[in-house]
């Protein structure tokens, strides 16, 4: 593009130097103090981190929160994706627009909505009582499910955007082809649609996975400390504790979870090519 | 050289006006709430009296803590406040000076817990507050802290967590109400009955939204927090137990070698006069702890008020809770969060 690399190089220049100093610098100052112990190089920030069950509990939780909003999210989003895709131009960009317009409201009110919806007088106990699948009010909020479904509201347009963009790219006769030579619509889906969309799927699934990891607004309010996820558990060991080494093991195993689940997804996006 | 005097002449005139501003400037470290009524009430009249400026630092107690410590060796800081328990942590610390008490105006007319909370004179109460639980009365009845754990209100009380300045305290009259000595053991009891609690709130304003919509019946709060509930429309209650209620109070402190002594004294005292706590008082920020301040019947609703409220407080020893709190954290996040 350029005549000469020197001139690309020198326009990157700015932006990388504001990067480097504003960002690389200090959250690689931060970081380090994970394997500082004692003024020398250690792990034992990680020993004594995992030696806690609490903090084992903790990091379990989030993994198990992360994958399961991911994993709920690409069943859901490939639903809602194929249907978008399938509609005509103009309601196409109608309902597209609904999906991303919760994304324009802030996590906080959508998350303290949730919190009037999964009360004891909220729509969803009411309708639990006034079916009969329980006498009393169910308590929802402060659960592990409260913060699945308040993350999963948060992230789920994400993977739809990534997996509507990912079949507006597929072939269009692919699907009919497939079907014309007597492919049922599971093996459509695993064999045609599924190996054509992974890099939606991957670029998706990371974006949620790492989205549900470090999001800490909605734990906070739903789960609260009954339901410490690595994120408020971070958030806690800095304003409590003032224990920035902690902190710092904690953004750093975040920080590599995040990397691990691209990484993985990548790989099984190109297994099979 | 003639040719740089001028500049040389506005770069002393720059530096000694600096070091004039530097002697006139009191830096104090404060809650973060209430600001813009604590600038109208405190803040700008005592600049117009002193002639000096003030600069508020805000934030949390630990890093507003952390930040005195960091800064020992030249404190940027003159002057705080913050809880007994953390000022005793900066006390043992060697961050404090003791305070010239002669200088406080009001000093003596100060409540006798209020005068030397952390011994040697390194703080001074300049507020109290009760801690009681606020209830629904239209749904349940509180006359013991026990009741916190009884099967009336089973799966819709809220307790305050442990890295809350008020769980040491509800911990120790629950264990009073309940016959045990040791707060492990009440701890110990909590975890038991933990799937009972529907959460442990970090900040009393989440418990309003969770109390208006009945998920929450019964709580334990600081009095602070009573206008939040008292204001809505809801029959919320402020309950008198039969152990008492307890609470607790927030010291002014000085760091350690500011080199501002005289202007830090000057703002305590101005803060401790009748005047200013009866302002605050009426305000409904801070509960006085200068027994001359008279309040209104509605003001001193929302307050912790009054000799005989005040002398009736169960009080923990700062100490305690700082020789303790390691092992209560401990001991929380193995049995109850666990």
């Amino acid at each position: 593009m350029f005549e000469n690399r020197t001139t690309g190089f020198a326009l990157a220049l700015p932006a990388a130097i504001f990067t480097a100093a504003l960002f690389m610098v200090p959250v690689g100052i931060l970081l380090s103090e994970a394997f500082r112990a004692d003024g020398q190089w250690s792990l034992s920030g990680y020993v004594e981190f995992f030696s806690e069950p609490l903090n084992r509990t903790v990091f379990w939780r989030t993994l198990k929160l992360g994958v399961l909003v991911a994993a709920t999210s690409a069943v859901i989003g490939y639903g809602a994706a194929f249907a978008i895709t399938n509609l005509d131009g103009r309601r196409r960009g109608q309902v597209f627009g609904l999906v991303v317009l919760p994304l324009m409201i802030s996590p906080v009110a959508r998350t303290y909505a949730w919190i009037v919806i999964l009360g004891r007088t909220g729509i969803v106990n009411d309708a639990i009582v006034g079916l009969g699948l329980s006498e009393t009010p169910v308590r929802l909020l402060f659960t592990e499910t409260a913060v699945f479904l308040g993350l999963l509201q948060l992230f789920l347009p994400l993977m739809i955007i990534s997996l509507v963009s990912a079949m507006e790219n597929m072939p269009r006769d692919a699907i009919p082809a497939a079907r014309v030579l007597g492919a049922n619509w599971l093996q459509v889906f695993t064999r045609v649609i599924l190996p054509l969309t992974r890099e939606g799927l991957v670029m998706g699934g990371t974006l949620v996975f790492t989205g549900s990891l470090t999001a800490y607004i909605t734990p906070a309010i739903l789960g609260g400390s009954k339901v410490l996820m690595l994120e408020t558990l971070l958030y806690q060991r800095v304003n409590v504790a003032n224990d920035f080494v902690s902190a710092s093991v904690i953004a750093m195993i975040l920080i590599v979870m995040s990397f691990s689940a691209n990484l993985l997804l990548k790989r099984i996006a190109t297994a099979r090519r | 050289m003639m040719r740089y005097l001028p500049v040389l002449t506005a770069a002393l005139g720059l530096a000694a006006g600096a070091a004039q501003a530097a002697e006139n400037t009191l830096t104090i470290s404060v809650y973060s709430f209430a600001q813009d009524a604590f600038k109208e009430a405190v803040y700008d009249p005592f600049e117009e009296i002193c002639g000096c400026e003030l600069v508020v630092e805000t934030g949390n107690s630990v890093e507003r803590m952390a930040k005195i410590e960091a800064y020992a060796a030249d404190p940027v800081v003159d002057m705080a406040v913050m809880s007994a328990h953390d000022a005793l942590a900066l006390a043992r610390k060697e961050l404090l000076a003791p305070i010239d008490t002669s200088k406080l105006s009001s000093f003596d007319q100060l409540y006798p817990a209020a005068q030397d909370p952390l011994g040697g004179n390194l703080g001074v109460g300049y507020t109290f507050y009760a801690t009681s639980i606020v209830y629904r009365s239209d749904l349940v009845e509180v006359n013991s802290w026990a009741d916190l754990l009884s099967d009336e209100v089973k799966g819709r009380v809220a307790l305050p967590a442990i890295s809350t300045t008020q769980a040491p305290l509800v911990l120790m009259m629950l264990g009073q109400a309940l016959g045990q000595d040791d707060i492990l053991q009440t701890i110990d009891t909590v975890g038991e009955n933990a799937d009972d609690i529907v959460t442990f709130y970090e900040r009393s304003s989440q418990l309003a939204q969770l109390m208006q919509q009945e998920e929450v019946i019964a709580a334990p709060i600081g009095r602070f927090a009573w206008s939040r509930f008292r204001g809505t429309d809801l029959p919320f209650e402020w309950a008198e137990p039969a152990e008492g209620q307890t609470g607790g109070m927030n010291v002014m402190v000085m760091t350690r070698g500011n080199g501002n002594e005289d202007l830090a004294l000057q703002f305590m005292d101005y803060w401790l006069s009748t005047e200013v706590q009866t302002r605050l008082a009426e305000l409904g920020i801070d509960s006085p702890a200068n027994a001359a301040v008279e309040v209104s019947a509605e003001a001193a609703e929302n307050l912790t008020y009054g000799a005989e409220l005040i002398n009736s407080l169960t009080i923990m020893d700062p100490a305690v809770i700082l020789d303790q709190r390691e092992a209560w954290i401990d001991r929380w996040n193995k049995t109850v969060i666990q």
